[in-house]
């Protein structure tokens, strides 16, 4: 591999396009689809000539939306399909097919005034979750139909004893409550958020005691000894609660000799 | 012999956030955070248990990206310089709190808990916290298991998913057997994100088990015959096992969950927000951002604003009760259970996310080592197992294929697939459909040539990463998010560019490989 000539970097921005024409469809739950897509202007030109050839004009975009359960597709054979109006520029869609378990497949097009539809793209086939109870049975695994609600129940975490539509709505309902798991880069999903604070007023109070003695004198404040700066400085910072402070300040020079006190007393009063 | 038996699994997990090029970074807090708060408080833990000699099994999950940035030097001594502020902080706490008692004896505590971080950290693990977990697996304990390379969310790989996926579980697999010395015994699927036929890609890399969350197994096919108490095996043999609801509530919960209790450390009330400005300046981020410390004096008291003062042995205290209540309700879980099983043992599989425990809930690993030792020696209804123990017991298992799911809220890709962040998916998409093409074609490559290939693998990994739509969704560092997909995307982008019209340069591959 040659390192001859260097490719010029500009400032980089993902591209409006990658120069495909295509759709890409998600399941994002057991009802609901995802489709994103890129249609070249030669693809549409060549459809949009296409219907004026035929002597019919363009009347909308659409997304045409297959149920392939079980199906090889070949454009024809779905047990049924919706459309959904395309509005203004839209590059993605969230289609709602409304049933779990099923797969599907999403055409990109144009429908005519005729009511011809007019293919851009086919997307790649998905199925949505299942979302209920499964009516396949295991010959080996095989129980009562009360008995698989039972467990069914049991790890739903809402007891025995409930039938299938309920327990449906609750594992739903749970589902929605679902508190989803953040790690530590989020705050926003987690337990209790602080209280509403529309508005607040927090007040403390903090004293600071400084001052300065010999650099080698030997100084204690309320009977801790402090350490001093280089200078013989000092300066010490207390929260100060309610109440009254009593604060000697105690220097020894460093043969012993020479002792000074000062006491500050300080009294907080919060109404 | 018990009658059944108890699987705890903590998810330990952080996006990896490493930036030499700045002295301090404020996303690589959620590292340094997750180790005071949360990794060397569960190591402390662990230890106590392998001092006192108590038998236990726990399963622990360590995603690569973690592993990565734990066994990482440079963040090894950005962390000690993190650490050494914060015991400077705390002793300077110690001498501000003087005359208000309640707060004095909190900011002791924080003193010597930050020092013996420092202990632990430092001279007992040599900066590498993977060691810790390494030695607990060692003793027979702890179960770690590996999650995917970057924490991708599978089941929205929905283009050449077999490559993505494998490479998601493969770099994974191999990083786990450098570090562990053997295969990694199960595997958490990111956000248990699972997607059916995922399973044949973990059989290849010689993983026996993965979670899945309960609707995965109750909606799975067949129909389950024991509910999510009991793995299963899928089709090509590899296990699977559902999270018990139950258990997930009694923490989880936002409304009746253990860490809401009022005499529990407040969460949101930090030195770092509450103190005068000039005084935590040199604490907070650089930038004169404040920022969470750890050093918080409240509990939570109520619903209200007001708060008062944390009383570490009361919390403790609650603490035990609640590991106590837990354990009894497993107890009567298990034995209900028994008469639904036939002649089987049920299995409640509770996992948790890590850092739910110390970093959200102050008191969660005091709790954990409550339950483990209560679980231990105070009755004999349920003991502890781990899922790589328990498939195990018996030689046989309903074969099942799980739901399409996820632990997420509302049990699907909805958090990762929204208006926020839907816009990723075209470009991830499309950088995996050149990986294999450039990977395809250029077979046997070597030297600069292999460099880039290896570069821009590891581009899209990076870029795979759940946590990027997950922030975007979610609202803070939002910013930080966008940056890092846009980032990846454009190493991705220039190194596929600069070799399709064979212009390598290797300037460009060392700049982006040091990043």
């Amino acid at each position: 591999m040659g390192t001859l000539k260097t490719r010029e970097r500009r400032e980089f921005r993902f591209p409006p396009g990658y120069g495909d024409n295509r759709i890409v469809i998600l399941a994002r739950d057991p009802w609901w689809v995802f489709a994103y897509w890129e249609i070249l202007n030669s693809k549409e030109e060549e459809v949009l000539r296409r219907i004026e050839a035929s002597g019919d004009k363009c009347a909308k975009s659409i997304l045409r939306v297959y149920d392939t359960t079980d199906i090889n597709f070949n454009g024809h054979n779905a047990h049924s399909f919706f459309d959904v109006d395309l509005k203004g520029l839209a590059n993605s869609w969230y289609i709602n097919v409304g049933m779990p378990d099923k797969s599907w497949i999403v055409d990109i097009g144009v429908l005519s005034q005729k009511g011809d539809f007019y293919m851009l793209a086919r997307s790649n086939v998905i199925k949505t979750p299942r979302f209920g109870m499964s009516d396949q049975f295991d010959a080996e695994w095989m129980m009562p139909e009360e008995e698989y609600w039972k467990m069914f129940g049991l790890s739903g975490g809402f007891g025995a004893g409930k039938g299938s539509l309920e327990a449906r709505e609750l594992i739903k309902k749970r589902l929605e409550e679902q508190v989803s798991s953040g790690g530590i880069s989020s705050a926003a999903s987690f337990y209790r958020k602080p209280g509403e604070r529309k508005f607040r007023l927090v007040v403390n109070c903090e004293l600071i005691v400084y001052g300065a003695t010999e650099p080698d004198a030997k100084l204690t404040v309320q009977g801790r000894e402090v350490k001093l700066r280089h200078d013989g400085t000092f300066s010490l910072r207390f929260a100060l609660p309610d109440g009254k402070q009593t604060i000697p300040v105690d220097a020894t020079s460093k043969d012993g000799v020479d002792h000074r006190r000062v006491t500050p007393i300080v009294t907080r009063k919060t109404d | 012999m018990p009658k059944g038996y108890l699987a705890i699994v903590l998810h330990a997990h952080l996006p990896f956030v490493r930036h030499p090029e700045f002295e301090n970074f404020l996303e690589e807090a959620w590292l340094f955070e997750a180790i005071t708060e949360t990794y060397i408080p569960l190591v402390k833990v662990l230890d106590g248990l392998a001092k006192d000699r108590v038998d236990y099994k726990l399963t622990i999950s360590l995603s690569p990206t973690l592993i990565s940035m734990l066994m990482d030097g440079h963040l090894q001594s950005k962390y000690l310089k993190h650490l050494n502020k914060l015991i400077d902080l705390s002793g300077r706490e110690i001498e501000r709190t003087k005359w208000e008692p309640n707060f004095n004896k909190l900011a002791h505590m924080y003193h010597s808990a930050f020092k013996e971080a420092r202990y632990i950290f430092a001279d007992e693990y040599r900066s590498n916290l993977v060691n810790a977990f390494k030695r607990f697996q060692d003793l027979g304990g702890l179960e770690v298991i590996t999650c995917c390379a970057t924490h991708g969310y599978l089941p929205l790989m929905e283009v050449e998913r077999n490559a993505s996926v494998r490479a998601q579980v493969k770099v994974a697999s191999d990083l786990y057997k450098k570090v562990f010395g053997h295969p990694p015994p199960g595997m958490w699927l990111p956000e248990c994100g699972y997607n059916p036929g995922d399973e044949e890609i973990l059989k290849k890399e010689g993983i026996r088990y993965f979670l899945v969350d309960t609707h995965g197994i109750l909606f799975g096919t067949p129909r389950p015959r024991f509910g999510v108490f009991s793995p299963y095996l899928t089709r090509g043999g590899v296990a699977v096992y559902g999270r018990d609801t139950e258990s997930s509530k009694a923490v989880w919960s936002a409304i009746e969950g253990y860490p809401g209790d009022y005499s529990y450390r407040e969460f949101y009330r930090d030195i770092g927000f509450d103190l005068d400005y000039d005084y935590i300046r040199p604490y907070i981020n650089p930038d004169g951002v404040r920022v969470n410390t750890g050093i918080k004096y409240y509990k939570i008291t109520g619903t209200a604003n007001h708060k008062e003062p944390y009383v570490p042995e009361v919390a403790r205290n609650k603490a035990a009760d609640q590991a106590g209540n837990f354990m009894f309700n497993r107890e009567k879980q298990v034995e209900y259970l028994l008469g639904q099983m036939g002649d089987r043992k049920p299995v409640i599989v509770a996992p948790y996310d890590a850092e739910l425990f110390g970093h959200w809930w102050y008191e969660g690993p005091q709790w954990i080592d409550f339950l483990i030792r209560k679980i231990r020696y105070d009755q004999k209804t349920i003991a502890l197992t781990t899922p790589g123990e328990y498939i195990k017991l018996y030689k046989k298992y309903q074969v099942l294929t799980p739901a399409a799911s996820s632990w997420g809220w509302k049990g699907y890709s909805e958090v990762w697939l929204e208006g926020s962040n839907d816009w990723i998916y075209r470009h991830l998409h499309k950088m995996v459909e050149r990986m294999v093409e450039v990977a395809t074609g250029n077979k046997g490559a070597k030297a600069l040539l292999l460099r880039a290939l290896n570069q821009m693998a590891r581009e899209l990994l990076l870029a795979q990463s759940s946590d990027w739509a997950f922030i975007m969704k979610t609202g803070s560092h939002v910013h930080y998010a966008a940056e890092r997909f846009r980032e990846h995307a454009e190493h991705f982008t220039e190194l596929y560019e600069d070799l399709r019209e064979k212009s390598l340069d290797e300037e460009y591959v060392i700049r982006v490989e040091n990043k």
